[in-house]
């Protein structure tokens, strides 16, 4: 079973066996895959390299679209463009997060620095943000209403199996945010 | 990744609602500092205004939003619970406001953390 963060002299530390840890490490490929471009070999490279997307549109994958929304309310065309100039650079900061996540998941016993926790508290909170959606999380009510499944031998249905990984990754990262804002704290004090 | 955003041509359609003065690839540096490096041809857009606005969702913690206010924003913890506590409560928050620029680029970084944010002109 995993052990919750805590904010050390050595950093922010916490274990994860290995299960859980390759259940997190295949929710991150998920989400890689979900955010890697579908036609990358056909991108001009001079607009993927300064990181436009003239042919960006709104994602009609709900989940994605959390992931990728709108930046403007009520204004569809602006929206548009406003999303051309800068979905490719959110999308490449989110998978940089995810990747580096990933390699973060190599030993049972997690050491972070404050950089790397808030990379993996990103990457986990992307996974949240997709499972929500498939679980139609849509209000506080509905949160609440998943919060007590959490017991693994009723993993009987995907719903009850996807309620439980997100509530595990709730729990995971409320204890990595609470080590992080000790830190922050910390060096108010200091 | 570091674009000089300096080198590319204002976006076409200036005036439109929120149509971005600015190619915002430089959103991974803008938590050391705001709006630097396009300084030739931003002044036009920076006399109006704009908001961030953050919006509720049932996903986000409340103390993952509060540390993004304070360590992205720099806020202090008493403003950023105060700020989360309005998005949790009251649905939305105005959560920064200054030129169109940073307001964008604020938005993307607030996206980048998965919380769901707008930007539109000061009301």
């Amino acid at each position: 079973m995993a052990r919750a963060f805590k904010n050390t002299r050595k950093g922010i530390t916490g274990h994860l066996e290995l299960a859980e840890r390759e259940l997190i490490r295949r929710l991150f490929e998920d989400i890689i895959a979900m955010l890697e471009p579908a036609n990358a070999a056909a991108e001009d490279p001079l607009a993927a390299m300064v990181g436009l997307d003239p042919h960006a549109v709104r994602p009609e994958d709900s989940a994605l679209l959390r992931l990728l929304p709108d930046a403007v309310r009520g204004d569809d065309d602006a929206a548009l463009e406003f999303r051309r100039l800068t979905e490719r650079s959110l999308r490449e900061e989110k998978l940089a997060a995810l990747r580096a996540s990933t390699l973060l998941l190599e030993h049972s016993r997690l050491q972070l620095n404050d950089d790397q926790a808030r990379l993996f508290a990103r990457a986990v909170n992307d996974v949240r943000l997709v499972l929500a959606d498939r679980l139609d999380i849509k209000t506080d009510e509905d949160a609440q209403a998943l919060h007590d499944i959490d017991d693994w031998s009723q993993a009987e249905d995907l719903d009850t199996y996807l309620a439980l990984v997100y509530n595990f990754l709730t729990w995971l990262q409320e204890a990595l945010m609470q080590a992080l804002l000790d830190g922050l704290g910390r060096t108010r004090e200091a | 990744m570091e674009v000089m955003i300096s080198a590319i041509p204002p976006a076409a359609g200036a005036g439109t609602a929120c149509a971005p003065a600015a190619v915002l690839s430089t959103v991974l540096d803008a938590d050391t500092e705001a709006g630097t490096g396009t300084d030739a041809w931003q002044a036009t857009a920076t006399d109006v205004p704009w908001v961030v606005i953050v919006w509720n969702d049932p996903v986000n913690l409340m103390s993952y939003v509060s540390y993004v206010f304070q360590s992205y924003f720099g806020y202090s913890e008493a403003k950023a619970n105060k700020l989360m506590l309005e998005v949790h409560q009251l649905g939305k928050s105005v959560v920064a406001s200054g030129s169109r620029e940073k307001a964008e680029q604020d938005t993307v970084a607030m996206h980048s953390y998965g919380l769901w944010a707008t930007c539109q002109k000061a009301e």
